[in-house]
């Protein structure tokens, strides 16, 4: 955004009789901006994150002091606990269908859009709405509402002469429809899609075109290639995303993860343990199993990356 | 951001290619933007009218719905709306504030301990709110804070979003440091500098954290679905499910005209700041 100018500039002198003045004084200074995200992350974050890993072996229940129990949880956890298979399920048939179905409308959107096409601007607008209004209630419930069983998604498909079912009741096909609502909003991983590809200088496909590359064989050994820190980024950021999608679940469930738990989402799971039961020890140890999974995801990622992500430096 | 390598490569398109790209994105944007639109225009039919008619344009255009719905609870859309605003706007003026303060010190003042409160600083980034969330909630049921707004507000006075503290500490930093030295000589200290010269060259960087800031409250569900109880104190968006859950199923209309009202001040900001927004995403890859 803005460049920073070269100018060599020496003053020494202000900057010494400081520093003579004390490094208590400019300690407290600086200290004193930090001092709100300081108090923040000890009471907010640090307290409350080392608290839920002792909570987790604990039997809390908000109403009586946390007994220590010890590894109970975890091991109900794996051992003992179908629903926590089962949100565990649901959550990554999910995250595997949503996030590649998302990338690839994503990506292939702004390949077209990078073509110079006219209008450009309003197009990539028009993309990125659905992106942005995603989180909300609303949302959800036009969603609810577009697959109902006389909603708007049956009404198109009876223009085909296809009886669609009941989406949003019907155990088979509830799941799918957030993952729908979830590629639909595929709109802020293409704008980044869009700038990443911007970032190809237009003489590498120049020569390419001139070896007599075709645009299968320039999308694979070109595009794709230096477009891969980019598909890193976004494969993080979604899928971790993803792992904690929670409103359009509980919208559309009305907070039951049904029909059948065929919407459970881990974190639906999480807040029914914790804010229905007040079982408050099983849901920390519940968080702490998330964290766990996003970590080692994410740094499975960081570990391979380096195998197939290539930076052009 | 200049257009310089799509018009290169304009010249490359030959006319019958151009055309066909539109007619993809204009399918896709149409598929994309009709369940919206026919929400919108739900929202100005009579109830019968709505489910098996996929058509845009009511046969009997009426405001009925948006009166039902505004008043259908016992407490009306209108306090809703309130309390959503008042958090939203106490939610960006504590996120600037903090976040900024923070972004600061990390880009340009050097204290003791710096390197690792950054390194804690970007480690919050990547850990789930699930995990502070127990523990948050029995502070703030602790405090007597539960069932008022403090839980969602204070925490945003207190920088708890590192993500914009790393997004303003980027943009900080591409501020040449001679203009600090500049102000240095003419005998400002850091609080000076900050004020008199950061914040007025971040202006656009401080647009996309308030921005982002206030529709990301504004369509928070989760926060006020745990720390509100009272009906009084709802949010547009627990409103909105009180709304499905109790009426929803048989007034069509008026959930859609409530859900249309829920969405209409992101809209409006999408309209207005969708250049910013659209940049904020492609250079900093904020996530929409």
């Amino acid at each position: 955004m803005t460049t920073t100018a070269q100018i060599p500039l020496t003053i020494t002198e202000p900057e010494k009789r400081s520093k003579r003045r004390g490094g208590l004084s400019r300690t407290l200074v600086s200290y004193s901006f930090l001092l709100p995200w300081l108090i923040g992350f000890l009471g907010l974050t640090l307290g409350p994150t080392l608290a839920s890993l002792y909570l987790s072996f604990t039997n809390f229940d908000l109403l009586q002091d946390p007994q220590f129990i010890g590894t109970a949880n975890y091991q109900r956890i794996i051992t003992n606990d179908v629903k926590f298979w089962h949100s565990m399920q649901v959550t990554f048939t999910y995250v595997i269908l949503a996030v590649p179905l998302k990338l690839a409308f994503a990506l292939g959107l702004a390949m077209v859009l990078n073509r110079g096409i006219a209008g450009l601007p309003l197009y990539r607008a028009l993309f990125y709405l659905p992106s942005l209004l995603g989180a909300s209630v609303a949302i959800a419930v036009l969603w609810r509402q577009l697959f109902a069983k006389d909603g708007l998604a049956n009404v198109a498909l009876g223009l085909f002469g296809i009886q669609g079912p009941s989406w949003i009741s019907d155990p088979n096909y509830s799941l799918y429809t957030l993952v729908l609502l979830s590629v639909w909003q595929f709109g802020s991983p293409m704008i980044i899609f869009l700038a990443g590809l911007r970032q190809i200088p237009p003489d590498v496909y120049e020569a390419a075109n001139i070896d007599g590359a075709n645009k299968v064989q320039q999308f694979l050994k070109i595009t794709l290639p230096l477009l891969t820190p980019v598909v890193f980024f976004n494969g993080i950021v979604q899928t971790i995303d993803a792992f904690k999608a929670f409103t359009p679940a509980f919208i559309i469930s009305e907070g039951t993860g049904g029909p059948i738990d065929s919407t459970l989402f881990y974190t639906l799971y999480l807040y029914q343990e914790g804010f229905a039961y007040f079982r408050m020890g099983y849901a920390s140890a519940l968080a702490w199993i998330l964290l766990i999974i996003i970590a080692c995801f994410t740094a499975f990622s960081f570990l391979t990356s380096r195998y197939w992500v290539h930076y052009n430096d | 951001m200049t257009d310089a390598t799509t018009v290169a490569t304009t010249q490359n398109v030959g006319g019958a290619r151009s055309l066909l790209y539109h007619v993809i994105l204009c399918a896709v944007s149409l598929v994309m933007l009709y369940p919206l639109l026919w929400m919108l225009a739900s929202s100005f039919k009579p109830d019968d009218e709505i489910f098996g008619n996929a058509s845009l344009w009511p046969d009997a255009f009426t405001l009925d719905a948006y009166v039902r719905g505004w008043s259908g609870l016992t407490v009306s859309f209108g306090t809703f709306f309130w309390n959503s605003l008042v958090i939203s706007v106490l939610s960006v003026i504590g996120n600037v504030f903090s976040c900024s303060l923070a972004a600061y010190a990390f880009a340009r003042l050097k204290f003791p301990l710096k390197n690792f409160w950054f390194a804690l600083m970007l480690g919050t980034l990547m850990l789930p709110y699930h995990v502070t969330l127990i523990p948050q909630y029995v502070l703030f049921l602790n405090l007597d804070w539960v069932n008022t707004f403090l839980p969602l507000v204070v925490p945003k006075f207190l920088a708890a979003d590192a993500f914009f503290i790393f997004l303003l500490y980027q943009f900080f930093r591409g501020i040449p440091r001679e203009l600090d030295e500049a102000a240095i000589i003419d005998g400002a200290g850091p609080w000076r500098i900050f004020w008199s010269v950061m914040l007025p060259l971040s202006v656009p960087a401080l647009a996309t954290a308030a921005i982002f800031t206030f529709i990301w409250t504004w369509d928070d569900f989760f926060g006020p679905l745990i720390y509100l109880n009272d009906a009084s104190q709802y949010t547009v968006q627990l409103g909105l499910r009180t709304f499905v859950d109790s009426t929803g199923k048989s007034d069509w209309s008026a959930l859609f005209a409530m859900s249309v009202v829920a969405l209409i001040p992101v809209l409006l900001f999408f309209a207005v700041f969708q250049r910013l927004l659209i940049e904020g995403i492609a250079t900093t890859g904020l996530k929409g």
